[in-house]
């Protein structure tokens, strides 16, 4: 019998790609349309994006529907898309797509050159399928807009202390203090932030991505537009977030290390091993998304084991393309001793497991549910202990 | 293009659905979720990729019914593999061994993906009753891309219903199907059959799965949207119950000739020449001292709030107020309606409230403004407001005199818009 990853019953969902993509891009000054029948706009807006009510950045819908798909009719779409960008004259337009669109092989990249012939304005197509992650959808974006609009050639002249922070949205960091924390913790650290990709950086900002020494991969959402950097000029990727003093040397060590030497890096030690830690009995489980989840159990890892109740923590992360795997997920907490994750996994406990659960609300699991209680915990004055206490 | 038209320069073949939509941060408006949760006893389960699971996973967190909503995600391999009817047997089996209470009803939502793959769901859902018989599974459907041609909600009013099966009918009681809001004390319809001693049923106030199946003894059934009709139909057919539509409307000829049919059904008296003279001069009353307050206070209405808002925008103007605008997407009132406002009221704003340009729209009034619906508050950015969806239950001279009330409460007293409108599916028990 297969694996089933599929079936949750208790347990919510991560966002998926299309909240991903809108997400990245939103603060650029672009036009995202969500080639989709209806609905994943509204989910995007109402759950994924804190901003929405207080800003008029754009994000559509196309509203495609049965004939139109069954015919293959891009040109209505195209229509409809050249006709809001001649209104609203964005400074470019992404074009992603959800589950019908990949299962009509709908053509993303020739449909972005025949909107882009027609009125002119950059189409950057971003082939998402709203099967994968939030995290696959950040990525896409990023590593598109990168490609259409920064120039690798300015590595060249990259400031020798200057950082990227990579795969910075609100479905990790939400709208509290932690990009405002999160830059802080680098520039106090005496780094030049180049860019926060991309919350509170503009599109003329960005376009300059490439003048920077390290790319600091603070989600795992940026791992793919770090990748392509490299890949085109060698720049080198630490992977971590700061969370708390200890954490916070960690990954500023590993930075300054990269800085040297030019390796990759991941603040918690070996670099490259994305693949699933075994989670063993009567731990601290840390539930989420992967640079987060790894990020916080090394902090905790880094208090004396006096302080931890001489308890190790070990990281758990949702995959790409399934998810977190219901009966993997209620193994693993029923036989921790501590949990450390979303409320809305609160469910999968029972009163005789006996596990201590500590709410750690994460925006692309439960929206906005709990955002009001979403801490602001990039950087090194967040406490971990008093997190541990359940205070 | 503009935000808005004049309704004097309109064609009455008006439709907003074309081209690229925007979703306002208004969400008052119930989805499916909220509706499939009014069953009793029933556990949802949605059976999609994670890009459409997200919105009816965190409707249901919001509303703190996570137990009564599972989900089976399709993913890659699914296509691939052509395994979704494996997936969703075998998912759903998960389920019901997993769910600490056995339920009394499944509502199993397949998607547009399911369409387009040919699906053969209906034969899972054969395997299903014969292995666990004492549970009632239904096919429901989350699939807007045939929004056009079969619309969801629609849809799942009616596959709700078919969990009713014939039965011995009763004359004494009746059916009130496809509404969110209980019709009470502010509708006539509902004051003219408990009178009578009829006994009113509707899903929304079922507090069992039996109450809710003791709904196929009755001999008719009443509805007040359009998104009922299709429920409407279909149990004429298998139920061979009777339907009524009451218009929703505030045109007094029609709120009397509708009651007069429902009471001629049941062999009971109409309403008499009195009491509707009665129950018109009260109305008026309550009309002008509402005016008398909002004097020439600009008002908004929307399709929102109300299911006939050309309608009540003409009604309210007949009467003195200073109505300005109208939010709406479609025109589905009639065509007299429709001209009636272009001849009184030639100038009147008619704002689409998906368009793509209104999302640059500078969102705001010059003074006070008061509007009936969230929609019409959000755009106004005002805070004096009628927070309703859907009618709220509201119909005929109670429901007019009702509404009246609201608004003169709304003219006075200033409500957080911005936290109220954002909430999702208003009334449904939502924090």
């Amino acid at each position: 019998m297969k694996r089933d990853y599929q079936t949750h019953v208790f347990t919510s969902t991560y966002t998926a790609d299309v909240s991903g993509v809108c997400s990245a891009l939103y603060e650029l000054g672009g036009m995202s349309v969500l080639h989709d029948p209806s609905g994943c706009n509204s989910t995007y807006s109402t759950h994924d994006e804190p901003r929405w009510f207080d800003t008029d950045s754009l994000m559509y819908v196309s509203g495609l529907d049965e004939i139109t798909a069954v015919m293959g009719d891009d040109a209505v779409l195209i229509r409809d898309v050249v006709a809001a960008a001649r209104d609203l004259n964005p400074r470019f337009i992404t074009l992603c797509g959800a589950s019908i669109p990949h299962i009509i092989a709908f053509d993303f990249r020739g449909v972005a050159y025949l909107i882009e012939r027609e009125c002119g304005i950059p189409v950057l197509p971003v082939p998402t399928d709203g099967l994968k992650s939030y995290v696959s959808g950040v990525g896409l974006a990023l590593t598109a807009w990168l490609e259409r609009f920064a120039d690798p050639a300015e590595f060249a002249a990259a400031p020798d202390n200057a950082v990227n922070l990579v795969g910075v949205t609100p479905l990790d960091f939400s709208i509290n203090d932690n990009v405002r924390m999160l830059r802080a913790a680098f520039a106090d650290a005496g780094f030049a932030v180049n860019c926060c990709m991309a919350m509170g950086d503009s599109f003329e900002t960005m376009t300059h991505a490439f003048r920077a020494r390290v790319n600091v991969v603070v989600s795992s959402a940026g791992r793919r537009a770090a990748r392509w950097m490299k890949k085109q000029c060698g720049i080198p990727m630490v992977e971590g977030l700061p969370i708390g003093a200890a954490q916070t040397d960690a990954l500023l060590g590993a930075v300054r290390a990269t800085l040297s030497d030019g390796k990759d890096r991941a603040a918690w030690g070996e670099f490259g091993n994305t693949g699933r830690y075994t989670v063993p009995e009567g731990g601290i489980l840390v539930i989420g998304e992967e640079v987060f989840a790894k990020s916080l159990a090394n902090a905790i890892n880094l208090l004396p084991a006096e302080r931890r109740s001489g308890l190790t923590a070990c990281p758990l992360w949702p995959d790409v393309d399934e998810g977190m795997p219901e009966e993997e997920l209620i193994a693993a907490m029923r036989t921790a001793r501590t949990v450390i994750a979303d409320p809305l996994y609160r469910v999968v406990l029972r009163p005789r497991d006996g596990v201590q659960f500590i709410p750690f609300p994460h925006e692309a699991y439960s929206g906005r549910i709990f955002r009001a209680e979403l801490p602001a915990f990039a950087g090194p004055d967040f406490s971990v202990e008093q997190l541990l206490s359940g205070r | 293009m503009k935000e808005f038209q004049r309704i004097g320069e309109m064609e009455y073949e008006y439709n907003a659905d074309i081209g690229l939509s925007y979703a306002s941060p208004v969400r008052g408006v119930w989805n499916i979720v909220h509706i499939g949760t009014l069953v009793p006893q029933a556990h949802q389960i949605y059976v999609c990729p994670t890009s459409c699971l997200r919105g009816v996973v965190l409707t249901t967190a919001e509303m703190g019914a996570m137990d009564r909503l599972s989900t089976i995600t399709v993913g890659e391999d699914n296509i691939l593999d052509g395994d979704m009817e494996e997936a969703l047997q075998r998912g759903t089996e998960r389920i019901i061994e997993a769910l600490p209470e056995r339920p009394r009803a499944m509502l199993i939502y397949t998607s547009c993906i399911h369409h387009f793959l040919a699906v053969n769901y209906q034969r899972v859902y054969r395997v299903l009753r014969e292995t666990y018989p004492d549970i009632d599974f239904i096919d429901c459907y989350m699939d807007p891309i045939m929004r056009r041609t079969a619309p969801a909600v629609p849809s799942l009013w009616r596959q709700i219903h078919r969990l009713l099966t014939p039965t011995q009918p009763r004359r004494d009681q009746a059916n009130l199907v496809g509404n969110c809001f209980r019709y009470g004390e502010n509708c006539d319809l509902t004051a003219l059959l408990t009178g009578a001693g009829v006994r009113v049923l509707d899903l929304n106030t079922c507090k069992t799965y039996d109450e809710f199946l003791t709904m196929a003894a009755s001999p008719v059934n009443f509805t007040f949207h359009r998104t009922a009709v299709s429920a409407a139909k279909d149990m004429q057919v298998r139920l061979g119950q009777a339907w009524i539509s009451m218009r929703p409307g505030y045109a007094y000829d029609e709120i009397d000739a509708d009651l007069r049919t429902a009471a001629a059904f049941f062999g009971i008296e109409p309403p008499s020449p009195e009491e509707i003279a009665h129950q018109r001069a009260e109305t008026e009353r309550a009309v002008e001292r509402t005016r008398a307050l909002l004097g020439d206070t600009p008002v908004s209405v929307d399709y929102t709030a109300v299911d006939r808002p050309l309608e009540l925008a003409l009604y309210l103007l007949e009467h003195g107020f200073a109505v300005e605008s109208v939010f709406v997407d479609v025109f589905t009132e009639d065509r007299a309606v429709f001209e009636a406002l272009q001849t009184r009221a030639p100038g009147l704003k008619i704002y689409q409230s998906l368009g793509w340009n209104i999302r640059r729209m500078e969102r705001g009034h010059p003074g006070k403004l008061v509007a009936i619906g969230q929609k019409s508050a959000y755009f106004n950015n005002t805070d004096f407001f009628v927070n309703i969806v859907e009618n709220d239950g509201m119909y005929g001279y109670r429901g007019i005199r009702r509404l009246m009330a609201l608004l003169a409460e709304a003219s006075e007293a200033e409500k957080p818009m911005r936290e109220l409108v954002q909430i999702k599916g208003w009334g449904c028990g939502c924090p």
